[in-house]
């Protein structure tokens, strides 16, 4: 076995193992974790799903039919079903069908494998671009950060779409190279589609990569070069002629007449026979100018299909149901926000917003080689400006600049001021894993440099020998922020926020999505009358009946619709919600709470009994 | 000479293990800032002993609230965001339970919010990371006379356009009109963070007005008129919505004494205040309107106050 072949081997067993140890950590840590407002919807969303699968089977006539469909599959229908129907699949095997697991721990089941997921292939990402430290740390890091670390164990899409996300990346990352991989672009693609609509920025960022490779690669071939024009002119024709039919129809004919038979798939079929037509023509001339290219039309073709063919709600009515999903988060409602003191309820939000409440959210020894990494990388990349510094420094790489490209493309995505601003850190998670490879770029450069110290005195030492401590220093903080905040991800803030009591002071949102009621769930068991109506203030219909169904809550307490109805309200503790605090104050005669939930001294659950 | 790539291997090295002690430092630390209920009980021992009728309790920072689960029942607590510089009005002292050891806990900005009229009663008490002072409050006026308190003692009504009185009658808790819809009732709101006990006294809407007389009010050394729109109702906007007004008159003359007029897009608790001519009770009548009621929910306060610093 040569060494390249061993090293291989050894990085493949290091990815296995970090997917394995991830997945045995979300899974052995889930328990504890409540049901978030949209995991509640997503669990009663993959149950309705589950029986259309057997009802797949037994009658596969009756289940295609649309009154089928829609009774099956229009609960929850603003997100596509990729996860959901994994979450469904799984609930009906592992605990319905085997009885092997938990309802909800067979619910989690596919994010965690798919939080998993994230930790080997940025590893192999990292350890490609910048050595087998850069890419360890990559993945360490991405679990250790504790919000993240959080929301990979819930049944939602954030997660698996930064998951999806990075997967199209590096299949497009190899594509460039190597064969086959554009078509394993294209399948990551519609996947990444199916899990979320933050994969239809992925082309915006991916398109500029293939065409400025296939411009270098034909840059001495000219055959070749008017092959990539002509690629690029049908891509573009098409854009304006969609554009132009728009503009002509109107929104509501545009959709009406998007008919099996009309010059809408027309379009899409020239675009899917036209492209491939000029790929096969350059394909002979230039195979490095065929392969990203090949990728971004196997994105263009196999992403729509995919997201179609998956989607069993979609099949008898995939234009105005497309449609309406597309809408949904176009239009997305603002939620309010606290942020630095001041109630974010509508835009424009702070430019800067993004950026610092990364900066408060990530612990501090993860996002300083984060910053450091990122900017030596776009130090870099402005060296052509200065010959002089360029002789003395290495020049960006492709590689280097499509995960610094991936690395900031969320954030600036939801930076812009009209984007809706709620849901903490969880929107741009995507660029969070390619930040997390730029820190492990930091992390291995500082490493080799404590090597290059120690060797000084003792030439034969092992590079892990330096790696090792730093890995440790850099990563014991933000396991015990981990650990200490657990299961109370959302409220986590980092060293430079001062933690939860300085966010607080700061005026940052405390915590969101209801989870956090678990906290005082035990001491209502112990305390609470029988039969009593009990008020959990932005806890979900659902993940009320789920904490009672999964034994988090006894199942004689009855649900009550605010405090007017309750013998005891549980609060939950948002800057936008203190109207609703005050309410229970006047419904139940006492501005005094009987128990709560207060992490690092910070109210997060309040608890009141009426009187 | 090392490299460049070496010499900023160097450089981050030195800043990464720095920042990687001091958040060690952070983490090891930040558990001993926190008070353990042992310390609370102590707190609220002394202040049970101590704390007189009319005393209040200021957090600092201001979201400290778990000592709401301690401190005894009579003493109000107050901490909301912005409460630092909270006159206290109706406190001639007012205890301070601060945290000064959590992160970024502000001492200084505190001090300089809430000391300006105060003067400082005792040294400071420690219990853990606790610490209770105690302070005159020089921005003390005494309340002669609350519309909240009094509500019982007032005859309220819907007055339309042409002056024809629709009366709303008392039911023990609230004055109701007859609709259903619109009452006059003692109540919580927030009023942009701060708690509010208050009138409910949300306008009817078109050009009638709901008002409150109160036949026997003491002229102090100000009358104060406060309100607003609760919650998130200040905040909203748009073309449907409408100025809301609200003042205070004298029954007798029909003068205006206080008007707030509050336009659409304007949060939080606004405030007018007269010296009242004469010495003798007034009879004085509150009122509220707004040409559309939608989310025009007011909650407002009628206040007769003695002179500032007064005991």
């Amino acid at each position: 076995m040569s060494g390249t072949e061993r090293t291989e081997r050894v990085d493949r067993a290091i990815a296995w193992a970090l997917f394995a140890a991830g997945f045995a950590a979300l899974w052995a840590t889930h328990g504890e974790l409540g049901y978030v407002r949209d995991e509640s919807v997503y669990f009663a969303a993959a149950e309705t799903h589950a029986p259309w699968f057997k009802l797949l089977l037994r009658s596969p006539s009756l289940a295609l039919g649309d009154p089928a469909l829609v009774r099956f599959w229009e609960i929850n229908h603003e997100h596509p079903v990729l996860m959901k129907s994994l979450f469904a699949l799984s609930y009906a095997v592992f605990h319905q069908g085997l009885g092997w697991l938990r309802p909800d721990t067979a619910l989690r089941l596919p994010a965690f494998a798919v939080g998993a997921l994230v930790l080997p292939l940025s590893f192999l990402l990292g350890r490609a671009l910048y050595g087998r430290k850069a890419g360890l740390f990559a993945a360490l890091c991405f679990l250790l950060v504790p919000r993240q670390f959080f929301n990979a164990h819930i049944s939602a899409f954030d997660v698996p779409i930064a998951a999806a996300w990075l997967l199209v990346v590096y299949c497009f990352w190899r594509a460039v190279s190597e064969r086959r991989w554009w078509l394993y672009t294209g399948l990551a693609f519609g996947a990444a589609l199916a899990t979320k609509h933050n994969a239809l920025f992925l082309p915006f960022v991916l398109t500029p990569f293939a065409l400025y490779r296939a411009w270098t690669a034909t840059r001495e071939r000219p055959t070749a070069r008017a092959w990539v024009w002509r690629f690029a002119a049908v891509y573009a024709a098409v854009a304006v002629l969609y554009l132009l039919l728009l503009v002509a129809l109107g929104p509501e004919r545009f959709l009406e007449k998007f008919l099996l038979l009309s010059p809408h798939t027309a379009l899409f079929a020239g675009l899917g026979v036209g492209g491939a037509w000029l790929l096969w023509k350059l394909r002979p001339e230039s195979e490095d100018a065929f392969r990203p290219l090949a990728a971004v039309q196997a994105m263009a073709v196999l992403g729509p299909v995919l997201f179609y063919v998956h989607w069993p709600y979609l099949w008898h009515h995939p234009v105005d149901r497309t449609a309406w999903y597309l809408a949904f988060h176009a239009q997305h409602n603002h939620y309010a926000w606290l942020y630095l003191g001041e109630l974010l309820r509508e835009p424009p939000f702070p430019l800067a917003y993004v950026v610092v409440k990364t900066a408060l959210t990530v612990p501090v020894t993860i996002f300083v080689p984060m910053v450091l990494g990122l900017a030596t990388v776009a130090v870099r990349a402005l060296l052509p400006l200065s010959p002089a510094l360029a002789r003395r420094w290495p020049r960006v790489t492709f590689p280097e600049a499509l995960v610094a490209v991936n690395a900031v493309a969320s954030i600036l995505i939801i930076s812009h001021p009209n984007v809706p601003h709620f849901g903490g850190v969880k929107h741009w998670f995507p660029s969070m894993i390619f930040l997390g490879i730029l820190a492990g770029l930091s992390v291995s450069r500082a490493s080799d440099a404590l090597l290059g110290l120690l060797r000084a005195r003792k030439p034969d030492l092992p590079e892990w020998v330096a790696a090792a401590p730093l890995f440790a220093l850099l990563l014991v903080s933000p396991l015990i922020a981990t650990w200490r905040v657990h299961p109370y991800g959302t409220s986590y803030y980092s060293e430079l926020a001062g933690g939860l009591p300085g966010a607080a002071s700061l005026g940052m949102q405390r915590q969101f999505w209801s989870n956090n009621v678990t906290g005082v769930l035990p001491w209502l068991n112990a305390n609470a009358s029988r039969g009593a109506r009990v008020w959990l203030h932005e806890v979900t219909g659902y993940a009320f009946h789920d904490y009672q169904r999964y034994g988090w809550m006894r199942s004689d307490l009855q649900p009550a619709n605010g405090p007017a109805d309750a013998d005891i309200a549980v609060y939950q503790y948002h800057q936008e919600f203190r109207e609703q605090e005050f309410n229970i104050w006047q419904a139940f005669g006492t501005t005094r709470p009987v128990t709560g939930l207060y992490v690092d001294e910070t109210p997060q659950i309040v608890v009141y009994r009426r009187r | 000479l090392a490299s460049p790539e070496r010499r900023l291997g160097l450089l981050e090295l030195g800043v990464l293990v720095a920042v990687a002690a001091l958040a060690l430092l952070f983490h090891l630390t930040l558990p001993r800032r926190s008070p353990d209920e042992a310390s609370y009980r102590a707190v609220a021992e002394v202040l049970s002993r101590e704390a007189k009728p009319g005393d209040v309790l200021l957090l600092f920072p201001w979201w400290t609230e778990r000592a709401r689960l301690f401190v005894p029942e009579g003493l109000p607590v107050v901490g909301y965001l912005g409460s630092d510089a909270d006159p206290l009005e109706r406190h001639p002292r007012i205890w301070v339970l601060g945290q000064p050891g959590l992160p970024r806990s502000g001492e200084g900005d505190f001090e300089r919010a809430f000391l300006p009229g105060r003067t400082a009663v005792g040294t400071p008490r420690d219990f853990g990371p606790l610490r209770l002072s105690l302070h005159r409050n020089g921005r003390h006026r005494p309340t002669l006379f609350s519309s909240v308190d009094a509500l019982a003692s007032a005859s309220v009504y819907l007055e339309g356009g042409n002056g024809v009185r629709l009366p709303c009658p008392f039911d023990g808790q609230a004055f109701r009109c007859p609709g259903g819809e619109t009452r006059v009732a003692p109540e919580w709101h927030e009023l942009k963070a701060q708690p509010r006990r208050c009138l409910w006294f949300a306008p009817p809407g078109g050009n009638r007005r709901l008002v409150a007389e109160f036949s026997q009010v003491p002229a102090g050394a100000r009358l104060v008129l406060e309100g607003g729109l609760i919650w998130d109702r200040g905040w909203h906007h748009g073309p449907q919505l409408t100025p809301t007004r609200f003042g205070v008159e004298d029954v007798r003359t029909g003068r205006s004494l206080l008007r707030v007029d509050v336009p659409v897009g304007m949060e939080g608790l606004q405030r007018a205040e007269i010296a009242p001519e004469g010495g003798g009770p007034l009879a004085l009548r509150i009122w509220s309107q707004s040409d559309r009621a939608e989310l025009r929910e007011l909650c407002l306060e009628l206040l007769s106050q003695g002179p500032e610093g007064a005991p």
